[in-house]
């Protein structure tokens, strides 16, 4: 008996061991990039490299910062991921809301349609969508980058599960009380389905901000960029400074991490389906 | 029931209708125009030799014979496959070994689990950077950290060889938080009495896993290679940001050497087919990985 108290002590000491070296292993690349962010450009071509700085500095910051337009990249990404994620937003939960509240013809046939986009990669996509953005007259505009991520068929499914469960004496109650459909939607059955709402927003508005090849293709000008696509310009601008790369993918990172922070329990059991808990 | 239609109910239905498509109507128009509109239009696009711009030549099924018959393309499938090949299986291993890990009762679950995810959230650009730098052959981290374990060193993106494995490693730790949390989310779901019953019975832990939980949690690993090996025919932004498909073609996969035909060489409808080539063989791909998974899963 004792034996196996002393053999399960041993497993859960190896156990703790094996996550926190996989968990260095996974983690060390982004305490890698402060670091060097934090080095003077010399010290990044040590031999061996220096783990902890030995003299550190923020000039990295400043330098990067002053040599690109970035306040007007952080602009232009954050109206681009808001404007998207927010009509976005409002389309497919209106339309979730028809699939599963309302009976109307071509319903199902519709809906078959709106989820068989999802075989579609997006990839396949491109080039007919360059051809149709630039007959639109939207190439190099953020029209380009915003309408044609203004509707998710993973918000409308997602969404009409959340419609479908609630129950119909909600509305039917509803209706006693002399709500028009539009008031029920509003008032009722969106609030209701806020943990899908804020899924959505979230994977609309990470896929905004990460965005590089489609801005890539669709958007030309200085002035129009996206931070993802003026961070690879930087890369190519300085080549081997590597404090000031790393200076830029902090500043650059930074708000989706802090985004993430707030919201990593919804985004994480999203995608695990709700089945864990933390 | 009321069979009779009262001009109440017709009015309700008529209003239904109006509310129905109005309502899906903004969605659908976007649907339409940025995904159906142009899976017909690749297919167009696909018969012509064109760069969007002047010339523009009906050339039948030329580009699709083209496509069959060039070294390139099939080289980039090969590449792709060879990514595939190394990266999947490296990643259900390392993500089911962490779930498992992680799922053992362990303190501090939502931090190490933090930890683990959020590679996966970060932006290819900037990650892609920094790893850059620890590739680098002659001042970089990898080839310091190996050399001071007295393992040998590589030119790792420089070099035709090495690059793949490079861009494998890279893309590996990108994305293994995904199935880190797909499979937590299935361990979680493997009824404790199965396991316990198997260690009444004597089962080691390590049969206990292969005979129980594996079988247990095998739909969430179907669906973490289906979804990694569509998305390994999709990598573009790490190819362009790591190594431009270089040296020589070395890591040029399908999804690259599509945008450089397309947006490099201008060869639009040569592209278009190549297109089309990748909708088939993702759309294969997941045919075959449900039929698979249709007769050996257990689906609890």
């Amino acid at each position: 008996m004792r034996q196996s108290v002393f053999w399960n002590r041993v497993n859960r000491v190896l156990l703790y061991l094996g996550i926190a070296v996989l968990f260095i292993l996974v983690v060390f690349p982004f305490y890698w990039m402060i670091v060097t962010s934090l080095q003077p450009q010399d010290a990044v071509f040590s031999v061996p490299p220096q783990l902890w700085p030995k003299h550190m500095t923020f000039q990295n910051y400043i330098d990067a910062w002053n040599s690109a337009p970035w306040l007007r990249y952080f602009g232009n990404t954050l109206f681009v991921a808001v404007a998207a994620t927010l009509i976005s937003l409002a389309t497919s939960s209106l339309a979730a809301f028809a699939f599963a509240c309302i009976d109307f013809r071509g319903k199902e046939v519709l809906f078959n349609l709106v989820l068989s986009v999802m075989m579609i990669p997006a990839a396949t996509t491109l080039i007919p969508n360059f051809l149709i953005i630039r007959t639109l007259g939207w190439y190099d505009k953020f029209y380009a980058l915003i309408i044609p991520f203004a509707a998710s068929v993973f918000g409308i499914f997602l969404l009409r599960q959340y419609f479908m469960s609630m129950p119909k004496e909600l509305w039917e109650a509803a209706q006693i009380d002399g709500a028009s459909r539009l008031r029920y939607f509003r008032s009722i059955a969106l609030p209701l389905a806020k943990p899908a709402i804020v899924t959505i927003a979230i994977n609309s508005f990470l896929g905004s901000w990460t965005s590089f090849l489609w801005p890539t293709v669709m958007t030309q000008s200085q002035n129009k960029q996206l931070i993802e696509v003026a961070l690879n310009a930087f890369l190519g601008e300085k080549g081997q400074q590597w404090s000031q790369l790393a200076a830029a993918s902090v500043f650059t990172t930074i708000p989706i991490v802090i985004l993430f922070f707030f919201v990593q329990r919804q985004f994480i059991e999203g995608i695990g389906g709700g089945g864990i808990k933390g | 029931m009321d069979n009779k239609v009262t001009p109440a109910r017709r009015k309700q239905v008529i209003r239904d209708n109006v509310a129905g498509w109005l309502f899906t109507f903004p969605s659908t128009l976007v649907l339409f125009a940025f995904t159906f509109l142009p899976a017909f239009i690749v297919v167009g696009l696909s018969l012509f030799d064109t760069n969007l711009v002047g010339q523009s030549d009906f050339v039948g099924l030329g580009n699709f014979r083209q496509m069959l018959t060039s070294g390139d393309f099939w080289g980039s499938v090969l590449r792709t496959l060879y990514f595939t090949l190394g990266s999947v299986p490296v990643a259900v291993a390392v993500s089911l070994l962490i779930a498992v890990l992680l799922n053992a009762k362990v303190r501090g679950r939502t931090f190490w689990r933090m930890g683990f995810f959020i590679p996966y959230i970060t932006p290819l650009v900037a990650t892609s950077i920094i790893w850059l730098y620890i590739f680098n052959p002659d001042y970089g981290m990898l080839n310091a950290a190996l050399h001071f374990l007295g393992l040998p060193v590589s030119r790792w993106l420089t070099d035709t060889v090495s690059a793949m494995p490079a861009m494998i490693l890279y893309s590996t730790w990108h994305d293994i938080g995904f199935a880190v949390i797909i499979f937590m989310a299935a361990l979680s779901k493997v009824p404790t009495e199965l396991l316990e019953a198997a260690q009444i019975d004597g089962a080691s832990g390590w049969k206990t896993f292969w005979h129980v939980t594996w079988p247990m949690i095998s739909p969430s690993t179907y669906f973490v290679v289906i979804i990694y090996t569509i998305s390994a025919f999709k990598m573009f932004t790490q190819v362009a940001v790591l190594t431009q498909g270089g040296p020589v073609d070395a890591t040029t996969t399908t999804g690259y050497y599509l945008y450089q035909q397309a947006f490099g060489q201008m060869h639009f409808g040569y592209a278009s087919a190549v297109s089309i080539g990748l909708f088939v063989i993702i759309f294969l791909l997941t045919v075959l990985q449900r039929r698979v998974t249709g007769r050996k899963v257990f689906y609890g």
